[in-house]
């Protein structure tokens, strides 16, 4: 474990400043891939890194960007994701945090490989001196060239732009982050046309989480290989586990894509909270399902993981202590959705509520006997038949809950009916 | 062109179809909420999902366009499970006020239910309550607890109207639509509003529990009320007499014709039924001539003494005695007619058009010629001008009035004189206006909506109809008085 080097999170007090980040041969990398390779060749060093999206798909970095067509007058787009709204999910902000102008340089590389000329920034509400940061962070890039006209002194143009969300979940979906972006309610837009095609403002347009953007640097400062060695063969790099619940020490970790869930948890995590066990983890954020302590061997990879019938998503880790009670879990995840729905499409906007409803009916001691195979029905009403993922979202959580820990969430409903 | 198959039957069509035109064109009708054929595909009511073979889940038939090959399945076991979970979903908060709604009959939502839904619901929480009879603008009137969020409304308020007035407010189950303080529908497409609404959630003022869908006979025709000429329905209460003062006319809406009006009427024209009820004449008024002042119902004797007050001056050689006054309201047979008659056969110098005043164009559909027939006027060889009140045509032997636009070039005063000092005088006119007062003869005519014939629209388009609702009993449509007093007059029409 000793020769594995954190690389995406910087410590010391003022690593987030401009000197500090050049101090660790910031923006080098940048400036020598505008001066000395084409874009392709950007694209293809990424592609050779086998960099896959951060934010939750887990989609090829390089692929992503080369769907995006370079003929046509429509200007293109970058628009960085740093609405981190998954709950478990902590990462982003620590980046944007510490070293937002290794976001800064990564977002300088995507942009030259795509042919960006502005990128946008989404952040969430709740990032407030995040969000300040990271345009300070602007100002002084752009005072120092390496934003704005002629980058580096390469003819290449670059404007960012912090764009402030307004504390909506579904605003991290894609394309309604466009539709925020652009000033219009955040709705999740119909797919196809897809974003690469047509995107922000109608213009071919790339999303990338602000972890997936961060590691691009790297990906030139150390090499390809370098990156791609420190994976999985078809998953690189290390990722960002965040690890919050019933652990001894919550936090975040860098460790390398495929590192096995136990591993983190008890190894890095410090194991289980004084005096209790673990009964549930979710792996990837709350819209990943749970998986019980029997299954935590799964190495911490889109492929494992999806052979687990579970996702790594944004790899934030949930422990469960055993003393939480399940349908307090369910009530959590099926308020937050039922919260969060954007009420577009009809399976989510009324499937996650009436779960809800019938989840606080069982956790207040009403319920029935038929509600469970109820619980389910519904979730599978909304799993695969809604506009964006949030249907899958919802529904996947809650039928592993109902899945796996059935039998506990009969005995709350039949302890429910016995004190009627 | 495309080779699909559906359902198992195959079929070939234009490439960039979707699979629910695909599916039409096939008598198979997938059930929607959201989609309308006048909007890009919305895909958000998840009503129509089919199972398009190859792929892991169920589609959207409204947006998924057809490839090569493609085999598409709209009554799978799955995708009938999927329509029972939406439907279901949809009544979960929805008040079920069948009963004393109006869109009952003509739901998509109560249609769709009986057709493809799940009869037991399992829903057992406590409803979501929501507003209801909000008023957003004219005659309109919102119950968000019946809206399944279909956002028609909204998109043709941005698209069609351009106005924008109607929003989606809160999200999730409380997301509702909503229109911003202090604002309100005013355009003139208002009314549309509820007819692509496909529940009962945009209701009409104006119909709202005045009758049931389920009693009304719908007729096609074109609205007379510009030079449009959108195609439209009547729907009328016929078949059984009416109790007292009930209303026959109910509502007009728009019937789809791409070429001229696409899916919409405005509101000029839908509110204009009121017309077709409202203040008209139903018997013949005879005053002098024609025997014993005093109203008949024989058509006969008044064509009759019509027809012989013209040979009388034909034959005295005062034919220029006699004034006609027509209008561009009438159809292409009657202005046919009336040139057979008054210009080839008599050979009458004053014929005068009086036709409704000019409005303001809407920039949409409302032209600003408000009579129906201008153009087919002019094809038949007519000029309109109006009669030159310098040569009041009261100085005649003989006056003939067609309609009662003439009431809107001069004052009521000055036609009621050219009436006084005529010496005989005829008004054709469906509605009473005061000068059946001072005519000698008066005629009830039946309005557009009652009569067989064709419009002439601004763009040229001939535009045949037939009659959409009866005539009262009384009036005649103009084209039967005018065949009756040709035959009277010895005179061929084609």
């Amino acid at each position: 474990m000793t020769d594995i080097q954190a690389a995406l999170i910087p410590t010391g007090e003022n690593s987030f400043r401009l000197e500090a980040y050049l101090g660790r041969g910031g923006y080098e990398a940048a400036r020598t891939a505008l001066l000395t390779r084409k874009p392709q060749e950007v694209i293809e060093e990424v592609k050779k890194a086998n960099l896959r999206g951060r934010g939750g798909a887990g989609f090829p970095a390089g692929s992503k960007w080369a769907f995006v067509p370079q003929a046509g007058d429509q200007p293109r787009y970058l628009c960085v994701n740093a609405d981190e709204g998954e709950p478990g999910t902590f990462k982003d902000r620590a980046i944007m945090t510490r070293d937002p102008h290794l976001l800064l340089e990564g977002i300088i590389l995507a942009s030259y490989a795509v042919g960006v000329h502005t990128a946008f920034i989404y952040i969430r509400a709740e990032y407030e001196s995040i969000a300040r940061r990271i345009e300070a962070a602007i100002d002084e890039a752009r005072r120092k060239g390496f934003l704005g006209k002629g980058i580096f002194g390469s003819g290449f143009d670059l404007e960012v732009l912090v764009h402030r969300g307004a504390g909506s979940y579904i605003c991290g979906e894609e394309t309604a982050l466009l539709e925020s972006i652009e000033g219009k309610r955040g709705w999740p837009r119909l797919k196809p046309p897809f974003p690469a095609s047509v995107g922000l403002f109608r213009g071919p347009t790339v999303i990338n989480n602000v972890e997936t953007i961060a590691n691009v640097p790297l990906i030139f400062r150390h090499g390809a290989e370098w990156f791609a060695g420190r994976g999985l063969p078809r998953d690189g790099g290390m990722r960002l586990f965040g690890v919050s619940g019933a652990v001894k020490k919550p936090g975040l970790y860098e460790l390398p894509v495929g590192t096995p869930l136990r591993t983190i948890i008890y190894d890095w995590a410090g194991g289980p909270a004084e005096g209790q066990g673990i009964k549930a983890v979710v792996p990837g954020g709350l819209s990943a399902p749970l998986l019980t302590p029997g299954e935590l061997d799964v190495p911490m990879d889109h492929e494992s993981l999806a052979r687990a019938r579970s996702m790594l998503g944004s790899a934030g880790i949930i422990v469960i202590g055993d003393r939480t009670p399940i349908i307090d879990i369910l009530r959590i995840v099926a308020r937050f959705y039922a919260h969060e729905s954007c009420g577009q499409c009809t399976p989510c906007r009324i499937g996650t509520t009436w779960i809800g409803k019938i989840a606080d009916r069982i956790g207040a001691g009403g319920g029935a006997a038929g509600d469970l195979d109820l619980i389910r029905h519904l979730a599978e009403g909304m799993k695969g038949r809604t506009l964006c993922p949030m249907g899958d979202a919802a529904a996947f959580p809650v039928l592993s809950i109902v899945e796996k820990f059935g039998v506990e969430l009969g005995e709350t409903i039949s302890r429910g009916a016995e004190g009627r | 062109m495309i080779n699909i198959q559906v359902d198992g039957r195959a079929l070939q069509v234009a490439p960039g179809t979707t699979v629910l035109k695909a599916a039409e064109e096939m008598g198979i009708v997938i059930p929607r909420f959201c989609y309308h054929p006048a909007f890009e595909p919305e895909g958000s009511c998840r009503m129509c999902l089919v199972e398009i073979e190859g792929l892991p889940k169920l589609d959207l038939a409204c947006s998924t366009v057809v490839r090569e090959g493609m085999k598409v399945r709209t009554s799978t076991p799955k995708v009938i499970e999927a329509r029972k979970d939406v439907l279901e979903f949809l009544l979960a908060d929805h008040p079920l006020d069948c009963p004393i709604c109006d869109k009952a009959g003509e739901c998509f939502l109560q249609d769709y239910y009986d057709k493809h839904g799940r009869h037991a619901s399992r829903f057992s929480e406590v409803k979501e309550k929501k507003r209801k009879k909000i008023p957003i603008g004219k005659n309109l009137l919102l119950d968000r607890e019946r809206c399944v969020l279909c956002t028609r409304c909204v998109r043709f308020l941005r698209r069609v109207t351009g106005t924008g007035e109607l929003g989606v407010f809160e999200r999730g189950v409380k997301a509702e639509i909503g229109i911003d303080e202090g604002t309100a529908i005013r355009n003139n497409y208002s009314g549309n509003l509820v007819d692509i609404c496909p529940v009962g959630a945009i209701t009409d003022g104006d119909f709202r529990f005045k009758t049931r869908a389920w009693f009304l006979k719908k007729g096609r025709t074109v609205c007379p009320r510009c030079s449009r000429g959108c195609n439209i329905v009547v729907h009328a209460v016929r078949g059984y007499p009416l109790p007292g003062r009930q209303r026959r006319i109910y509502r007009i809406v728009p019937a789809e014709n791409k070429e001229v009006n696409g899916y919409w009427i405005c509101d000029l024209g839908r509110y204009g039924y009121r017309d077709i009820e409202d203040n008209r004449l139903t018997a013949i008024v005879l005053k002098k001539d024609g025997g014993p002042e005093g109203m008949t119902s024989d058509w006969g004797k008044a064509i009759r003494g019509l027809a012989s007050g013209i040979k009388g001056l034909v034959e005295s050689g005062r034919a220029f005695r006699i004034t006609v006054v027509l209008n561009s309201s009438l159809t292409n047979e009657e202005l046919a007619a009336c040139r057979r008659i008054f210009v080839d056969f008599l050979d009458l110098r004053n014929v005068f058009f009086a036709d409704p005043k000019p409005g303001e164009a809407d920039g949409y559909l409302l032209t600003a010629d408000r009579a129906p027939n201008g153009r087919g006027a002019a094809a038949l060889g007519f000029s309109p001008k109006l009669p030159d009140p310098e040569a009041p045509p009261g100085s005649n032997d003989l006056l003939i009035v067609f309609g009662l636009h003439i009431l809107e070039h001069f004052p009521a005063e000055t036609v009621a004189a050219w009436f006084r000092e005529a010496r005989i005088t005829y008004l054709f006119a469906a509605h009473t206006s005061g000068l059946e007062q001072v005519a000698d003869v008066v005629l009830p005519t039946a309005l557009p909506a009652e009569k067989t014939g064709s419009y002439t629209n601004i763009g040229g388009m001939i535009q045949s109809f037939e009659c959409a609702v009866p005539a009262p009993r009384g009036p005649l449509p103009e084209s039967e008085i005018l065949a009756r007093l040709a035959a009277e007059l010895g005179v061929k029409l084609e």
